[in-house]
């Protein structure tokens, strides 16, 4: 029954964004719906929708890349795409799906679904197997500007937008499990940072929200952050609270929650639910 | 199944409801507007990057170096990512950008050099002008090494603003050149 209901919610959902896309200034560039896109052993084939919201023709691509969401020693977090076959990540999926169609130019207001096939290698290791779809996007009419007379010199630079949408396939006995390795806490006039290394212990990623929220003495909220995670492999997450100018006790301290829960972006169907991580710690 | 039918009332009645309530005249409609109309609905994320606006130097001169400030609000670039559902969301931004632009012309390949420095970019979460960021705006960071950043406000989007020179030399062919400057942007929570 719940599938149902979410097999209908999807949709439902998605066509209300459509209508109210419209309304948000757009100029160029492309929709992409779903920012996520799960295949399985039970159903090889996905689907994402591109819309093009702008009235000139623009022509899409599509590709695929390994890259999942890494940190530095600060604990900031980027992504950077791998595009060769050369990765070799023991979860990249990335030379085993295709999709259909690769290239295509939408017209203004034209929607185009694209769809997924996976072809795992056989008896791979249960658990979850990642890409990235990378969406580009520009101008189909972009021209280069007249030079008129011979002695001008005249410079177009073509604005290319790409977004990465993960893909994953999953396959046999599936965990979601997070593990807290060390947290860190610093403390200056005006703010407190807190360094949470993170490990993946389970055979998926990790998807879920980091909730930090700072109490004074006497247990007078400061500030709260709510913060959605992907947790592929290990990952310092750094956060940092403001402290604002108040007569506020000290010493503070902090709640760190991480879980599943709140995830209203993920269909319910699609997240993979893992152990919740509650624990305090005092400010210095 | 019965439950099933009292729910699929529920959303096709709340959906109708939003619809009907654009219809007469709401002419901005946020996420969290949806999701109050349906307490457990999931906001289904969506992602666009979009180019409101070239970097663009106009004509140019031999042997001139021309720049283009970021805070030029007529001339510079500007990339826009918007997130509808994206509450809590954060974004990874990387830009390829050229050395180089190129005239390809019939008979023609010459090349005219073009930089970004380090603070030829501006991170904006709200939806400012180039020559106005909104308040808590990176100014004057790094194109090629952007910071993730969460999404900004009610509106959950992000802007760049983005500077360049171009230097062309002395005996610079004349003519039109170009080249690409690539935005990838992707959710860090997935």
């Amino acid at each position: 029954m719940k599938c149902k209901w979410n097999s209908f919610r999807q949709p439902a959902v998605f066509f209300i964004v459509l209508i109210l896309f419209p309304f948000i200034s757009l100029t160029a560039g492309v929709l992409v719906a779903p920012t996520s896109v799960i295949l399985s052993e039970n159903d090889r084939t996905g689907r994402l929708t591109v819309q093009n919201p702008s009235d000139s023709p623009i022509e899409v691509s599509i590709r695929f890349g390994f890259g999942i969401p890494l940190s530095d020693s600060l604990g900031n977090v980027t992504l950077r795409l791998q595009d060769t076959s050369e990765v070799n990540h023991p979860r990249s999926a990335m030379n085993w799906i295709r999709a259909f169609p690769r290239r295509v130019v939408l017209a203004p207001g034209a929607t185009q679904v694209v769809r997924f096939v996976a072809n795992p290698p056989k008896d791979i290791p249960d658990g979850e197997y990642w890409a990235r779809i990378v969406v580009r996007s520009q101008d189909s009419q972009a021209q280069l500007p007249d030079a008129g007379n011979m002695e001008s010199i005249t410079t177009r630079l073509n604005m290319v937008m790409e977004t990465a949408i993960v893909l994953k396939y999953r396959t046999g006995e599936l965990m979601a499990k997070l593990g807290v390795i060390d947290t860190e806490i610093e403390r200056s006039d005006s703010l407190v940072a807190i360094s949470i290394d993170m490990e993946n212990q389970g055979n998926v990623s990790y998807v879920g929200v980091l909730r930090c929220n700072l109490y004074d003495a006497n247990d007078v909220e400061i500030t709260t952050r709510r913060i959605n995670i992907a947790v592929y492999d290990d990952i310092k997450r750094r956060v940092d609270l403001p402290v604002g100018i108040s007569d506020y006790r000290q010493p503070f301290h902090v709640d760190i929650v991480i879980e599943n829960d709140g995830r209203n972006d993920v269909p319910a169907n699609e997240l993979i639910s893992g152990n919740r991580l509650e624990y305090t710690l005092t400010v210095p | 199944m019965q439950v099933y039918s009292r729910m699929k009332k529920v959303s096709l009645v709340a959906v109708t409801m939003i619809v009907l309530a654009m219809l007469v005249g709401a002419t901005t409609v946020s996420a969290q507007d949806v999701a109050v109309g349906q307490a457990t609905a999931t906001v289904l994320a969506v992602l666009t990057v979009t180019a409101p606006q070239d970097l663009a130097f106009g004509n140019i001169l031999q042997g001139v170096p021309t720049t283009i400030a970021r805070t030029v609000a007529a001339s510079a670039g500007i990339f826009q990512i918007a997130g509808e559902g994206a509450a809590n969301q954060e974004v990874s931004m990387h830009m390829q950008l050229p050395d180089y632009l190129w005239n390809a012309a019939a008979g023609v390949q010459d090349r005219l050099v073009i930089a970004f420095s380090t603070t030829d970019a501006t991170v904006d979460t709200t939806a400012g002008t180039p020559d106005v960021p909104g308040a808590g705006a990176v100014v004057g960071t790094d194109p090629h090494n952007l910071a993730d950043i969460g999404m900004g406000g009610a509106a959950n989007v992000i802007r760049i603003y983005l500077g360049g020179t171009v230097s062309p030399t002395p005996d610079q062919r004349a003519g039109s050149y170009s080249a690409d400057i690539i935005l990838t942007a992707a959710y860090t929570g997935d």
